[in-house]
């Protein structure tokens, strides 16, 4: 072979985009197709956790034990992506003293700094936990942030020189003579960055081997070929609150069970989960009752939950996988390992593989143990090295702290901005034009948008993974028309209007399991507003452009007022 | 993917409409400094940053909306995330609070995340660290300036002196400062036989009224600085009207009720304070008094603000029992009965343009002067709208903050002078001092027209 393999990665989530970092770090030519935005399955529907292993450390060590090892691999090379909030393991009164301590001596065996402390130490960290906790084991969970770690790889793959297909969906695998030779995808909006309203197509992919990286899509994409992934997709609703009520991670320290953990992420508090097996990763019920269940059981850990206002649910597909012959009824028996299937010796397909089961936290590993076996398919001899180079944004991440207040930009809104961007604060922030807070409850400055668009087009959705605008208490209310008002005047006003369009249905998604209380109040200002300041109440079957120039430009000879004259609120001093 | 099924039943959130007076306790567990459920109410509608005063005068300031529940939902914890120094700007006014359709503790919010700037992000060297602590602490100057009024008010208002302060410390040199009385409250009252004297006095007026001579008629008086040693006259007429209603007053052992060190982040001075006059207040709320103030920002001091920032014992009980001096009248007497029959004629016959401070307005009392007064004989009154005076405490003061304080002030001062009376009238003593610096005209409190209406 002359030049380097060329490799299809199918999936944009965490697997992925690990996936094609490693490969294109190795000098294997990669091209990554997703049939959505980036995070788009599975990774984009996670809690957040980073694993210490703690939650795997009596029922699957060897899980365990592989948590802890990329726990410490991430919070190196993903820093800007990591928040070591620690985490606990709580017990409460009617919880069993022999699992707390199968917990403790699981931790111990598996190498998951672990330590007992009391009540009153663990409500002296959380104040907000229930007074009847007896006590907790701390280990060093943390919170990460699934869209930037994802975006980074995505960035990282490319810089090796990869090709990152978003909006790509993958409709055949091309066989030819027992072996796969590629894909044929369908591009939603062309080649590239996303922009809304270009016309697609097909394109046939050609490549020396394809990697099926989909997880709960697994099933699908074999199906393509005649191939039976026994992929079990299990699903778990997550519900996200307004505010931090725990810096901690919060693990009730029970066998298992639903609504057992309370992440803090970002500016939120995030309340997992369920576990309960679907037949298709893409059509299963979303059920309020799951949503009021999980905030009554996690109530007995911090009581506030009861009364706090929570901003959107959402519901998540585990790519959980069991070899045939295990034969779990329950999906919360099934491992959470991961599995390489080797379709040539498997079922006699050559050229792809694909990789199931495991979980976020693992990503890397998984990565890096499909990329080792590619290159032993092509006898290439290059070492991992995902594992020690740092991820765009988290180099030289220590010197953060100085350049802090150099944006002008206000405390808090500075801080989340570098804390976002990481290394790449400065040449983001860094702008000679004014830098406007376009998302307030996230604090993102109009700097971050521009940064993100050059990133993913005019697709809003992506610029909002990317920074957290409209991610906040008001859910887009007071935000998305100034996001869409960022794509002009690069995007034209249909394209704009596309994607503002698709950026509010998508706000209005998730907060359909919210309404109630302090977000029904919000929904229906964000409502009224829309609805009175943005024709939003329209005929949604009505999609003529609107005719600008029909409108009265305003009068002629509008006397100009000088700038000192106009009050904050846009009133003429004082009148 | 499915539809949710909707929530099966509606619970709406009843909105705080303000006419309740109750201090939110937003995190009845702990007494630390984290308000981020206090953000859960924002809907982010803007109605405070509409009602801010300083918003509309100071481009740079971010607004009652950033300050609270935004800043507090982006902090994550004490150490390591700074307050914006914006919150300096704040002049606590508090009408974000009143204006917040939702029940955000705003005030709360912009006060404690002061007192964490001032405490943990300010140099204790800086001129404007100083310069804050000496505005905030004026019950120190005033005592010290009381021991020889005469002197105190020649020096300082000397010009080179004020030259000085306003170079030094960056005071405004704008402004005077107000006189020093000659004779303190404090002192008149125990030269009028302090608490004995007063009951004497109110069982008189009890039988005269036709009452049991011995009703449980009794206050505690939390006259506040100002009355003490700038407007004695205010304190005499509360004293005056009070026994006139056959009330007992007593006037416990007090300090500054901590107003304007809240507005300047001092919050381990304002608690010091605060201790001390609990400590005072609460053994006589037991025993059946109530405290009434006849400065609306002390009032509010006690009532909010303590209950609010301290965890302090007997400080809920003290909270519950304040009241302003003329709300407290018109709740328990027939005082528009009694003006009824009044004519005034003398001094304080004239037309007034009265203002509602702003904390007068937080309490609900805005209306309450000109209700009182409206229709007593020989007096007009006209409200001056509701504006806020711009001076708030010592907001005004500063160098730096004077020229956006008489911006502020504009509108009052123009509505003061399309007003009929040229006297105006405020329950506010730093209002007053705007209003007076603003127009010229002479301010008067609405217990002195009380005073000059009922009593002999």
């Amino acid at each position: 072979m002359t030049s380097a393999p060329h490799i299809a990665v199918i999936g944009g989530g965490s697997t992925g985009t690990g996936i094609a970092r490693d490969l294109a770090m190795r000098g294997l030519d990669v091209t990554l197709v997703e049939q959505g935005n980036l995070t788009h399955g599975t990774t984009g529907r996670m809690h957040g956790l980073l694993h210490s292993g703690g939650r795997y450390a009596v029922s699957d060590q060897a899980s365990a034990e592989e948590c802890i090892e990329e726990n410490r691999v991430l919070r190196d090379i993903a820093s800007h992506c990591v928040e070591m909030t620690g985490g606990l393991f709580v017990k409460r009164p009617e919880d069993s003293e022999e699992y707390f301590q199968k917990k403790l001596s699981g931790c111990e065996a598996c190498g998951i700094p672990a330590e007992v402390i009391s009540g009153e130490e663990a409500r002296k960290m959380e104040p907000h936990l229930a007074t009847d906790i007896d006590k907790a084991i701390s280990v060093p969970d943390g919170a990460v942030d699934p869209f930037r770690l994802v975006v980074a790889n995505a960035a990282s793959a490319q810089e090796h020189g990869a090709r990152i297909e978003t909006h790509s969906k993958v409709t055949d695998l091309l066989v030819e003579d027992g072996e796969v030779v590629g894909v044929e995808v369908e591009h939603d909006s062309g080649t590239g960055e996303r922009v809304h309203g270009r016309t697609g197509g097909t394109e046939e992919i050609r490549t020396d081997y394809v990697v099926n990286a989909t997880g709960a899509w697994a099933g699908r994409i074999g199906d393509m070929a005649g191939l039976d992934i026994e992929v079990r997709p299990s699903k778990g609703v997550m519900t996200i609150m307004n505010v931090r009520q725990v810096d901690t991670v919060i693990n009730r320290c029970k066998p298992k069970g639903d609504a057992d953990i309370i992440v803090p992420h970002e500016t939120t508090a995030i309340l997992g989960t369920t576990d309960e097996e679907v037949d298709d990763p893409e059509d299963y019920p979303e059920k309020q009752w799951e949503v009021d269940m999980m905030i009554d059981t996690l109530k007995e850990l911090v009581p506030m939950l009861d009364e706090a206002r929570t901003i959107r649910s959402f519901w998540g597909v585990r790519p959980l996988y069991e070899p045939p012959d295990v034969g779990s009824d329950d999906p919360t028996d099934i491992t959470r390992d991961y599995f390489l299937l080797d379709h040539e010796e498997r079922d006699s397909l050559g050229g792809m593989v694909s990789i199931v089961g495991g979980k976020f936290t693992t990503y890397r590993m998984m990565g890096e143990e499909i990329s080792d076996h590619v290159c032993g398919k092509f006898g290439i001899d290059a070492d991992c090295r995902t594992a020690d180079v740092p991820l765009p944004g988290s180099e030289d991440f220590t010197v953060l702290r100085d350049y802090m207040d150099e944006f002008g930009l206000q405390s808090p809104i500075g801080r989340r901005s570098v804390e976002r961007l990481g290394s790449r604060a400065e040449e983001v922030l860094q702008t000679d034009g004014p830098n406007p807070v376009v998302c307030g409850c996230e604090g993102v400055t109009r700097a971050e948008i521009q940064d993100a668009i050059e990133g993913s087009g005019s697709d809003l959705n992506a610029v909002r993974l990317r920074t957290r605008a409209s991610m906040g208490n008001c859910q887009g209310g007071f935000c998305c028309h100034r996001m869409a008002n960022e794509l002009h005047t690069e995007y034209d006003e249909s394209t704009t209007r596309a994607a503002w369009d698709e950026l509010l249905q998508e706000r209005w998604k998730g907060q359909r399991h919210a309404l109630w209380g302090e977000q029904l109040s919000q929904a229906m200002l964000n409502y009224a507003l829309q609805a009175t300041t943005q024709n939003r109440d329209n005929d949604p079957a009505e999609d003529d452009s609107i005719d600008f120039a029909a409108f009265d430009s305003g009068p002629e000879d509008v006397e100009v007022v000088s700038d000192a004259s106009v009050a904050a609120d846009g009133g003429y001093d004082g009148n | 993917m499915s539809d949710a099924e909707s929530p099966p039943e509606f619970d709406p959130e009843a909105p705080n409409t303000g006419e309740d007076f109750e201090p939110v306790d937003v995190f009845p567990d702990s007494d630390d400094f984290d308000l981020r459920p206090g953000a859960d109410s924002c809907y982010k509608c803007s109605t405070c940053d509409t009602n801010c005063p300083v918003a509309e005068v100071d481009d740079e300031f971010p607004g009652p909306k950033f300050q609270g529940p935004e800043q507090w939902r982006l902090k994550q914890s004490e150490e390591d995330y700074d307050v914006d120094d914006s919150v300096m700007d704040c002049s606590n006014c508090m009408r974000c609070d009143n204006a917040c359709p939702s029940g955000v503790p705003l005030s709360q919010m912009h006060n404690t995340a002061r007192g964490e700037y001032v405490s943990e992000q300010m140099s204790k060297f800086s001129v404007e660290y100083w310069r804050n602590r000496i505005l905030s602490n004026y019950r120190t100057s005033a005592w010290l300036a009381s021991k020889m009024p005469r002197v105190a008010n020649a020096a300082m208002n000397f010009g080179p002196a004020r030259w000085v302060m306003e170079k030094t410390m960056g005071i405004t040199s704008e402004r005077e400062f107000p006189a020093f009385a000659t004779e303190t409250f404090r002192e008149w009252w125990r030269a009028e036989g302090g608490a004995a004297g007063s009951r004497e006095r109110a069982v008189a007026s009890r039988e005269r009224r036709g009452e049991d001579p011995d009703a449980d008629k009794k206050v505690a008086y939390f006259h506040g600085c100002y009355s003490n040693y700038n407007t004695p006259e205010v304190g005499k007429a509360m004293v005056r009207v009070y026994e006139h209603f056959g009330y007992e007053v007593v006037v416990p052992e007090q300090k500054c009720s901590g107003t304007p060190m809240f507005a300047n982040g001092m919050l381990d001075d304002a608690r010091r304070h605060a201790e001390a006059n609990i400590s005072s207040m609460a053994d006589l709320v037991e025993q059946g008094y109530d405290a009434i103030a006849s400065c609306t920002s002390c009032s509010m001091a006690l009532r909010q603000e303590y209950p609010e920032l301290f965890d302090i014992d007997g400080v809920d009980e003290v909270s519950s029992h304040t009241f302003e001096s003329l709300e407290y009248l018109r709740i328990h007497e027939d005082v528009r009965d009694e003006l009824g029959a009044a004519d005034v004629d003398g001094e304080l016959a004239r037309e007034f343009a009265y203002h509602a401070p702003c904390h007068a307005r937080n309490q609900g009392l805005n209306n309450q002067a000109v209700e009182l007064f409206r229709d007593v004989e020989g007096v007009g009154i006209e409200d001056v709208g509701d504006s806020c005076s711009g001076i708030s405490g010592t907001y005004g003061w500063k160098s730096e903050k004077y020229d956006k304080s008489m911006e502020i002030g504009a509108e009052m001062f123009e509505h003061m002078e399309d007003a009929d009376g040229k006297t105006g009238m405020t329950e506010c003593p730093t209002c007053a001092m705007q209003m007076e610096h603003g127009t010229g005209y002479d301010i008067r409190h609405p217990l002195e027209l009380l005073e000059a209406a009922l009593v002999e």
